[in-house]
């Protein structure tokens, strides 16, 4: 795995990382330097969030040990939003004429995938989901599949940036808090909006174990648009599915993020999951699309180190005693797109 | 034993026809749906030519049933339409009663809607209506409005692998059928023309200001087109649960990357040959059961020359008859794939092969031309229908003749 966050995480020993504090509501990157990752001539052309993602997914396949993957699949809710926005605005400036097409390449939504898959010379399948909430999830569910169908590893990604011109935009329909807050005391108060995040994350997910795994993806649900009653029904049934119940959970990421407008659905993984040990993350990553990723991540650490990093939980009292066997992540973006994922130890 | 994946039904909208009835009418009457732009704001307007929906945003309202609400992009108008027709083609009344999945694909969202407020929409000086656009900025807004409409019960995803995105999205949707993940999921993509993606390709110096020549020595770019296609896949078990008609059955398929250049396919067409060989292998027939293959064909220098050159390695000196369609339909992008998967469908149902309009000239670096008449009455049993994309992306689809 390899993830570059608001959080530093890209390098070193994440339980020892200082937690990440932001007070304008737009959470960005640490960004890590890319030199190592990225020849300098390519560099100089390439925009935010492609650098983001080549550099994760290849420093991804560093940690994995593995070789060439068998296929590259990503999700990502918006694409290079820089690149449209610079083409754009260089229709309009330059009226239409004599425009580098540079950016308007880099904004395709596939364009990292290409990327990764010319510097990885990976001629074996590449696919790209582009929808909100489940643009990871279908990343991932794609990736199981084709573990099934006999690739021997994927890697497989997500990449969203905000910038600055599109946290404007979706400020003027309620997205985010108008009240500046502190990250971490996102949970602290409900009102109205959330904060806004952003990231690259990649995974080597592989049929078999090997010496590197950190842990297992055991359940994947995705349900779009339900009700809250249908939340909860999903998430009992996800679990029977699994053959488990509530106290089965060693712990529960949620994607709780202090939005009043949706914090009723995470009552109904409250009243559902009884007094299993939760934790949010959303003060670690903020809010965007592919923010199941983050969390899917942090799940795989905290499964394998058999701990989790408490200096990034300076608003939680109480963590789980013993062993950290299954984690259940529940996350939704906006009300819309809900998914359960749950990861076991290996 | 995987299960079988049929096409159940089809719908489609494209400059040359509203219908897929009206599109296998102008393919066989060689009408092409190129001109100039009506409703796109540029100024190639009269310089490049486009294939162009032939109706307005209203019309295309009034036609999906959903007039006077302004949040339905043209994006999610064209895809609206053709949904309807497949689902009224399959003969699906009620979603509820069969968990139903919707893969869609999409290139650029609701651009063709938002690139005329986006300049509104980040001045902070100025309010107004055009605020309701910004949640169609993403390509996931006409999938959801689409799914919505229609009532949408599986599974809901968005792909975007440029102009291979709607034979991914066939691809995936067969897969979950094949996985037994789902047993009927409906997979296409949209596309509306917009001033963004005509100033991309043109900037890439890839369009052409005549009507596209593929496969010609002449050939000097693409036509940018729009439109929506979606295919209805049922599992082999659904079908024979339904008694539902078969029109064809989506046989194999292969995803296959270049890993070449951003933009440009490898001279020898590496990608666009072990997605056609992957496809075929997995339907089980050989080359020698091809009867057509609907070309990717966009009409660049480079595609056309890799295609060919792929083609050539694919069947030696028995290269089957192929064609672009594009020539009628313009490079309709996401739903490019979608759309040619339904041509290929119809070659099959009607035993004909489209013709490949604008070729005059046998490229000199190849031995193969592509057919330039409509051949009727053929034995069209197997039709392999290409898509390649920018990132390297190849897809190719094999369409078969269903025998239960």
């Amino acid at each position: 795995m390899a993830a570059i966050t608001p959080q530093h995480s890209f390098e070193g020993d994440l339980f020892s990382q200082p937690l990440r504090n932001n007070t304008s509501n737009l959470f960005q990157v640490t960004e890590p330097d890319y030199k190592a990752f990225i020849p300098p001539n390519s560099l100089r052309r390439m925009s935010r969030l492609l650098k983001m993602g080549l550099t994760t997914a290849q420093k991804c396949l560093q940690d994995s040990g593995l070789g060439v993957p068998g296929a590259i699949i990503t999700g990502t809710g918006k694409g290079s939003l820089q690149d449209t926005e610079r083409f754009l605005k260089d229709i309009r400036q330059y009226e239409e004429k004599a425009l580098n097409p540079t950016p308007f390449i880099q904004s395709t939504y596939n364009a990292v995938n290409g990327m990764i898959a010319v510097a990885q010379q990976c001629t074996t399948y590449n696919n790209t989901f582009v929808h909100r909430g489940f643009s990871f999830e279908h990343a991932l569910l794609d990736s199981i599949l084709q573990l099934q169908e006999g690739a021997p590893h994927t890697l497989t990604g997500a990449l969203d940036e905000m910038s600055e011109e599109h946290f404007f935009i979706k400020s003027r329909i309620g997205y985010w808090k108008k009240e500046l807050v502190n990250n971490v005391d996102l949970y602290k108060t409900l009102s109205p909006g959330t904060i806004a995040g952003e990231g690259a994350v990649f995974f080597s997910l592989s049929a078999a174990k090997t010496d590197h795994t950190y842990a297992r993806i055991a359940g994947l649900k995705m349900l779009y648009k339900p009700s809250p009653v249908v939340v909860s029904a999903g998430l009992r049934t996800f679990l029977r599915e699994q053959q488990l119940s509530p106290e089965d959970i060693s712990l529960v990421l949620t994607g709780r993020n202090g939005d009043s407008n949706f914090e009723h659905f995470y009552k109904e993984l409250d009243a559902v999951m009884g007094s299993a040990p939760q934790v949010p993350f959303k003060h670690l990553c903020g809010e965007y699309e592919t923010s199941g990723a983050f969390a899917v991540w942090l799940a795989a650490h905290i499964m394998k180190a058999q701990q989790v990093p408490l200096q990034w939980f300076p608003m939680q009292e109480a963590f789980p005693s013993g062993a950290l066997s299954r984690i259940l992540i529940y996350n939704h973006f906006f009300g819309e797109q809900h998914t359960f994922i749950l990861l076991e130890r290996e | 034993m995987a299960e079988r994946v049929l096409i159940t039904g089809m719908g489609m909208i494209t400059a040359i026809g509203g219908t897929v009835a009206a599109n296998l009418n102008s393919l066989q009457q060689q009408q092409s749906g190129l001109g100039f732009t009506r409703f796109i704001d540029t100024i190639y307007k009269e310089i490049l030519p486009v294939a162009e929906v032939k109706y307005s945003n209203e019309e295309l309202a009034q036609m999906a049933g959903v007039p006077g609400q302004p949040e339905y992009t043209r994006t999610t108008l064209l895809g609206l339409i053709a949904m309807q027709e497949a689902l009224q083609q399959a003969g699906i009344h009620d979603l509820q009663e069969e968990p139903t999945g919707f893969i869609n694909a999409s290139t650029v969202g609701g651009m063709c809607d938002t690139e005329k407020v986006y300049f509104d929409i980040i001045d902070p000086a100025k309010e107004g209506d055009f605020l309701r656009y910004i949640d169609t900025l993403d390509c996931a807004d006409c999938t959801q409005r689409i799914a919505d409409r229609i009532g949408i019960t599986g599974y809901i995803t968005t792909i975007s692998t440029a102009c291979s995105s709607s034979a991914n999205a066939l691809m995936y949707g067969a897969r979950l059928i094949k996985q037994g993940l789902a047993h009927r999921v409906i997979c296409g993509g949209t596309e509306a023309l917009t001033s963004f993606t005509i100033n991309g390709f043109n900037s890439l110096k890839n369009i052409d200001k005549q009507a596209c020549r593929p496969f010609d020595h002449n050939r000097n770019g693409l036509n940018l087109g729009e439109g929506a296609a979606y295919l209805v896949l049922e599992s082999e078990t659904l079908v024979k649960r339904n008694g539902s008609r078969v029109l064809a059955e989506l046989s194999g398929y292969c995803n296959s990357n270049e890993a070449f250049h951003p933009t440009a396919p490898s001279p020898e067409g590496d990608g666009a040959y072990t997605a056609m060989k992957e496809a075929l292998a997995m339907s089980g027939r050989t080359i020698d059961q091809v009867q057509y293959v609907n070309v990717h064909g966009t009409a660049t220098w480079p595609n056309d020359l890799s295609e060919g050159r792929a083609l050539e390695r694919l069947f030696g000196s028995q290269t089957p008859p192929f064609s672009s369609t594009k020539p009628f339909t313009g490079h309709a992008l996401a739903a490019a794939g979608a759309i040619e998967a339904i041509y290929s469908v119809l070659a099959v149902q009607h035993q004909l092969i489209f013709p490949n309009l604008n070729f005059s000239e046998k490229m000199e670096e190849l031995s193969i031309v592509p057919e330039t008449r409509l051949l009727e009455g053929q034995a069209v049993e197997t039709v392999i229908s290409n898509s390649f994309g920018f990132g390297g992306n190849n897809a190719s689809l094999v369409i078969s003749k269903y025998e239960g």
